[in-house]
């Protein structure tokens, strides 16, 4: 007995098992709901769907041929959703950081009123997101608020306040500021202004002490921060099928789309693009900013 | 959820008596609260147990909005000795989906557009139609009879059975859009001294887009047989078609009749692809400016039918609940709430004149003159072709 006592006392008192006893929760919930239905999706993107909808385990490469089977191979429904999906995440990542990085910047340096714009940006959080969505509907779209009032004033209407890629940047960028703004503000607020101040007394201009001290400082949450935008952007469904008046068809629709059918095979290998597509973004993501937080820090 | 259990906290902590603001409020203490909390959550919880094994059978329907309303469940429930529960879906795609993926095993019925029946019953999720059980069955127009036959029989055996009707056609906001000769041009060529661009919505689905798409380029011979067949070079001029109308007079695509009635109200558009139930939805509503168009070319008719999963634990039941949507009253009813003509003519005896005269009085021989919507034979290339019109 008191052999095992002590074995065991070593295995639960050892640095390695107390870890172990730690992640296990978080390690057996990350099996359970994302590496397995993944795994599982990863399957079915070899299998085949029969005409009576039922999955054949036959392994087959014919749904991911099937993603670039055209001429040119970027003409097929996939890759054109997968590109404009691009396309439109990036812009709304871009209108969310150019909007968010003043803001986050106004917020460290300033106590005063910190908690109100607080208040004021995580507001929309307390609504549903459909709720959110509805109401750009409701301002965008020929008939919308936006063009009554463009026509009222005669310049109406505006195509860009119709339904469209704009509007779901819109939509997006609302849904999605808030993340960038936390996320751009965690990081600002560790800088040591000392250092912006004494480049200033050094000569630089506001510019450069933008462009040579802060923006390196800060490109770490720079970067993740865009992440937290251009993911979510990059997979969604609900906003461009509102904001668009369902004329375009991102990534995310077509693959919801092809599920619905139950062309579950085709589906799952679009996603699995997908899902590669976006671990290569994080993996550059995170080398590129452990370089940048190593070299010049 | 079981009821939070007392733990060490709560026996180190004094019975709360004080408010926040510090005023003593008579009440109980918390350990009781919980106590008396936990034991009427267990009750409830045994309750409902005893109640799943002794109780009321419950039938659970997935289908319509319409269906779902307490006037209808109401009236199927008087006649059935079942509780009725029903989900609402806004599309037979996504009940098909829903079933092929294990609620087929939830649900004893869904009631989809007839055009899936065939697909429910080659998956093997729908049963047989015990046609001499159902006793309204008789009394449903010849025209659904023998639709049962042919569109809803896979190798002669019925898998389901009709409970209303319609068809499609659009509508159009008359304060905008002058009187005009009804045809499918109009969603696609537009209408000569009129500007429509950027003013006209389609179904934002493969079948009734392209199905419209194809009667405006004259292919109604696909539409003859058991399954609607569109040769390659019509699917390709069926999409160039579609593609063409995106980029001049296309508003948007609307999801269902929800969708249209939001976006030609709200101005969206003028002229929009559309059920006649849903126009006589808005004009019953007062809504005087909307009016229906039923092509020259030939309206696509529908009309919805009950399949009755495999998997049920009650299928007489189930079937008993089917015949009560075809019933005389019941089935007035469902018309009353949907606006939409039972397949039962008997229903007209419970409906006022002027209802009879709005819906319930549709001689499906009218649908005779109209093209029936059926299952797709080449669906597959539907979609892809669907899929490139999107994001053309």
């Amino acid at each position: 007995m008191g052999d095992t006592d002590s074995v065991l006392g070593r295995l639960v008192g050892s640095p390695r098992a107390r870890l172990a006893a730690l992640l296990a929760p978080s390690g057996g919930l990350l099996v359970a709901l994302l590496f397995a239905p993944l795994s599982f999706m990863v399957a079915v993107s070899f299998a085949r769907v029969s005409d009576a909808s039922r999955i054949i385990w036959h392994p087959t490469a014919a749904n991911y041929t099937a993603l670039v089977d055209a001429t040119p191979f970027w003409s097929t429904p996939f890759v054109t959703s997968l590109l404009l999906s691009v396309g439109i995440a990036a812009a709304t990542t871009v209108v969310c950081l150019v909007a968010a990085y003043p803001v986050a910047y106004a917020l460290a340096r300033r106590d005063r009123g910190r908690r109100v714009v607080f208040f004021l940006v995580l507001l929309p959080f307390f609504t549903m997101y459909l709720v959110r969505v509805y109401s750009w509907y409701l301002l965008f779209g020929d008939g919308g608020v936006l063009n009554d009032i463009a026509t009222v004033l005669g310049v109406g209407p505006v195509d860009a306040f119709g339904f469209g890629v704009p509007a779901i940047v819109v939509g997006l960028a609302h849904a999605q500021f808030p993340y960038m703004l936390l996320t751009l503000y965690a990081g600002i607020e560790a800088v040591d202004f000392d250092v912006l101040e004494a480049a200033r007394d050094l000569g630089a201009s506001r510019r450069a002490v933008f462009r040579d001290v802060l923006l390196p400082l800060t490109l770490p949450n720079v970067v993740a921060g865009s992440l937290f935008v251009f993911v979510p952007a990059f997979g969604s469904f609900v906003a461009p099928r509102f904001l668009s008046g369902s004329t375009v068809l991102l990534v995310g629709q077509l693959i919801a789309g092809r599920i619905d059918s139950f062309n579950i095979a085709s589906a799952s290998a679009a996603a699995t693009v997908v899902v590669v597509l976006i671990a290569a973004a994080f993996g550059v993501a995170a080398r590129y900013t452990d370089a940048s937080a190593g070299g010049d820090h | 959820m079981s009821p939070r259990q007392p733990d060490a906290s709560d026996a180190d902590a004094p019975a709360d008596t004080t408010s926040d603001a510090g005023h003593p409020h008579s009440t109980v203490g918390r350990r009781s609260f919980l106590a008396a909390t936990g034991a009427a959550a267990s009750a409830t919880t045994l309750a409902g147990c005893l109640g799943g094994t002794t109780g009321t059978p419950t039938i659970n329907v997935l289908t319509w909005e319409h269906y779902a309303r307490d006037d209808v469940a109401a009236a199927v429930e008087d006649a059935v000795d079942a509780t009725v529960n029903v989900t609402k879906s806004i599309s037979s795609e996504k009940m098909f989906a829903g079933w092929q993926a294990g609620k087929d095993q939830q649900f004893d019925i869904a009631i989809p557009n007839n055009n899936y029946v065939p697909k429910f019953a080659a998956a093997g999720l729908a049963a047989p139609v015990p046609v001499s059980d159902l006793d309204s069955y008789p009394a449903i127009y010849d025209f659904f009879k023998n639709a049962m036959d042919t569109q809803l029989a896979v190798d002669g055996t019925p898998y389901g059975v009709p409970i209303r009707f319609g068809y499609y056609g659009y509508g159009y906001d008359s304060r905008a859009v002058p009187d005009h000769d009804p045809s499918w041009s109009v969603l696609f060529d537009g209408i000569d001294g009129v500007d429509l661009s950027s003013a006209v919505a389609l179904y934002d689905n493969h079948f009734k887009a392209m199905s419209a798409a194809a009667l405006h380029l004259g292919f109604r011979d696909a539409f003859d047989g058991d399954r609607i067949t569109l040769s390659e070079s019509q699917l390709g001029a069926v999409t160039d078609a579609l593609i063409d109308q995106k980029q001049s007079l296309l508003s948007g695509y609307i999801a269902g009749d929800a969708s249209f009635v939001k976006g030609i109200t709200k101005g969206d558009f003028h002229v929009g692809h559309t059920g006649r139930m849903n126009v006589t939805n808005m004009r019953a509503d007062g809504t005087d400016w909307i009016e229906m168009a039923t092509p020259t070319e030939g309206a696509l008719s529908w009309f919805e039918a009950a399949v009755v999963s495999t998997q049920t634990d009650h299928p007489d039941l189930a079937w008993e609940v089917v015949n009560e949507y075809i019933a005389p009253e019941t089935g007035a009813t469902l018309a009353r709430e949907g606006h939409a003509p039972s397949v039962n003519p008997e229903t007209t005896a419970h409906l006022s004149e002027r209802r009879t005269e709005l819906y319930g009085a549709i001689d499906p021989a009218r649908l005779a003159d109209m093209i029936p919507s059926k299952a797709v034979a080449n669906e597959d290339a539907w979609r892809a072709a669907w899929e490139r019109v999107k994001t053309a």
